[in-house]
């Protein structure tokens, strides 16, 4: 409780200066949304094979361990399985006789099943590996300006790109600064008597009751002056903007992105 | 006497933030100090000093390792320790009084600590008034206030209640003047001095500034980017009032005064505390006296 920051990775950015890092953020953008309609083309073990091998290529150049990864998604991939479970136990498809390994009433384990249920769960722990490693990845300037970047033609139909990005980003941006809220008024009340770091699962989660109103009425508060301090400065949006840093992908970046498209298009087609 | 294990020790502590993870931050390198029953020490230095750590550390609200955190001699890390026990017995203030505030109603609040520790309610009202009284919030006006619609000085002083009416023995403020103006200051000054000497309290006080500080503590442990650099009574710390500026840390006064006036007067003593003192030197050398 007093170091949950440990526990949850989603939202983080954390900058090791390695090759991925510094890839053109549009580049990064249009490869996971490439990655993330493969992976909903792709629909057997073999293609999750060969797509899962490009995230542990990625793994490694990106060089953020991996213990920290799979300790930031425990909670995560401890929900998937409890989900997948009841995949496999209410499984609703047409199913031969022969492929019932167990059957009890409603209850059932089958072998297509059970390859449903493999299939789901790497295809969301894709779309979550490829999303958190985003995050990871880029700094959330670079994710701003990479999506006003992308989505900007669209401003011409009258689409409020910069809000929506600038909405996005902030929701993002919240969450360990949320958390970081929750370890300081955990600690602050513990201080006081509520022992957080004490009691069965059951204790624990009904104290963090406590937490919600005051995380809500920071949250609020902090938002309020997120806007004074935006309004002060005479922010508007972003179509009369400039920017500092110009972004120049390089040619390695399109031959990532090259790479990326011809992976998932193979882990497609196998 | 001497053989009473100190109240509160610190042996070679070290800490650091997400330890293991990218993020690792470590805050606290090496300290070791001890606080006496009854003694008032100010912890000074800078932001990013490590002070909030050691402050946390003396109430377990960190990931302690064995061997480093000691309450009356015994191991606060040790398997088994009761935790719940040690809370009672040493209260932090925190820097942000909100964040300590539980329930909406003042006098909710100041309640919440006796309450949560299972005494009974009669002796916990006596309590609250007590407790809001002694800190100049009279227990009839800010019984029912709602605690959000109090300025942030008011909020600070029930944030003060709430750890007072638990009776401990230690009490630990974390900047308990930030943000307050020069007269809230004053008041909040006299109030924990009275308070500290009534009730025999241990106290200790973290500060960027000796200014504070000073008029609370008769002895300064000044940290630096988590280690201790300078420990002993108030005024010998303050004689190397240089080496004390240098660590941005902001002196009283009257020895900010006397640094600068030692350009004319030389030879001014190093160990100017008070105004009164600075006055009767300065008269001293002027030969109007």
């Amino acid at each position: 409780m007093f170091e949950l920051q440990r526990n949850v990775v989603f939202g983080q950015f954390v900058d090791t200066g390695s090759v991925i890092h510094r890839i053109d953020p549009r580049i990064k953008l249009v490869a996971t949304f490439v990655m993330l309609v493969a992976s909903f083309l792709i629909d057997d073990f073999l293609g999750f094979a060969v797509a899962l091998a490009l995230l542990a290529v990625i793994q490694i150049v990106c060089r953020i361990p991996v213990g920290y990864f799979l300790r930031g998604s425990g909670f995560f991939l401890g929900f998937l399985v409890f989900v997948l479970a009841f995949q496999v136990l209410f499984y609703p498809g047409e199913v031969p006789e022969s492929d019932y390994l167990w059957r009890w009433g409603i209850l059932s384990v089958s072998t297509e099943g059970i390859r449903a249920a493999g299939i789901l769960g790497l295809r969301v722990v894709f779309l979550y590996y490829v999303t958190t490693m985003l995050l990871l990845t880029t700094s959330l300037v670079d994710l701003t300006n990479g999506l006003e970047l992308i989505f900007g033609p669209l401003q011409r139909l009258k689409v409020p790109v910069n809000e929506l990005v600038l909405v996005f980003v902030i929701a993002i941006k919240f969450v360990p600064i949320f958390i970081e809220e929750v370890e300081r008024l955990a600690r602050a009340q513990t201080a006081r008597g509520v022992p957080f770091d004490e009691g069965g699962a059951i204790k624990r989660a009904r104290r963090l009751g406590r937490l919600l109103v005051p995380i809500f009425i920071g949250g609020f508060a902090r938002a309020d002056v997120l806007t004074t301090a935006m309004n002060t400065r005479c922010y508007r949006g972003g179509r009369y903007r400039t920017k500092f840093r110009q972004m120049n992908a390089r040619p390695s970046d399109w031959l990532i992105l090259a790479l990326v498209v011809a992976w998932m298009v193979i882990a497609w087609l196998v | 006497m001497t053989d009473e294990p100190p109240i509160l020790e610190l042996r070679n502590f070290r800490y650091t933030y997400l330890e293991g993870t990218p993020k690792a931050n470590e805050a606290v390198r090496d300290v070791s100090f001890s606080v006496r029953c009854g003694e008032r020490v100010a912890i000074v230095g800078p932001t990013h000093s490590g002070k909030s750590t050691v402050v946390d550390s003396f109430a377990h609200l960190l990931r302690l390792k064995q061997g480093q955190v000691f309450y009356e001699g015994e191991d606060v890390a040790a398997p088994g320790y009761d935790r719940a026990a040690l809370r009672r017995k040493v209260s932090i203030v925190f820097q942000h009084p909100d964040s300590q505030l539980i329930e909406d109603v003042v006098g909710a609040d100041v309640a919440f600590g006796p309450t949560a520790a299972g005494i009974p309610a009669e002796e916990t009202r006596r309590r609250v008034e007590e407790s809001l009284d002694a800190l100049g919030l009279p227990y009839p006006d800010f019984r029912l206030r709602y605690v959000h619609a109090l300025s942030g000085g008011q909020r600070r002083r029930v944030a003060i209640a709430g750890v007072i009416a638990m009776r401990t023995p230690v009490l630990v403020l974390d900047e308990p003047m930030a943000g307050l103006d020069p007269r809230g200051r004053r008041e909040l000054l006299g109030l924990l001095r009275r308070l500290a000497d009534d009730r025999e309290l241990t106290l200790v006080v973290c500060s960027t500034s000796l200014g504070d500080a000073s008029l609370l503590c008769d002895r300064v442990v000044v940290l630096s980017d988590g280690r201790v650099e300078m420990d002993g009574p108030l005024r010998e710390v303050l004689r190397e009032a240089d080496e004390l500026a240098a660590l941005d840390i902001t002196l009283p006064e009257p020895v900010e005064g006397a640094r600068e006036l030692r350009k004319l007067f030389p030879d001014l003593p190093q160990d100017l505390l008070t105004e009164e003192e600075l006055e009767a030197e300065l008269l001293d050398r002027l030969g109007v006296a």
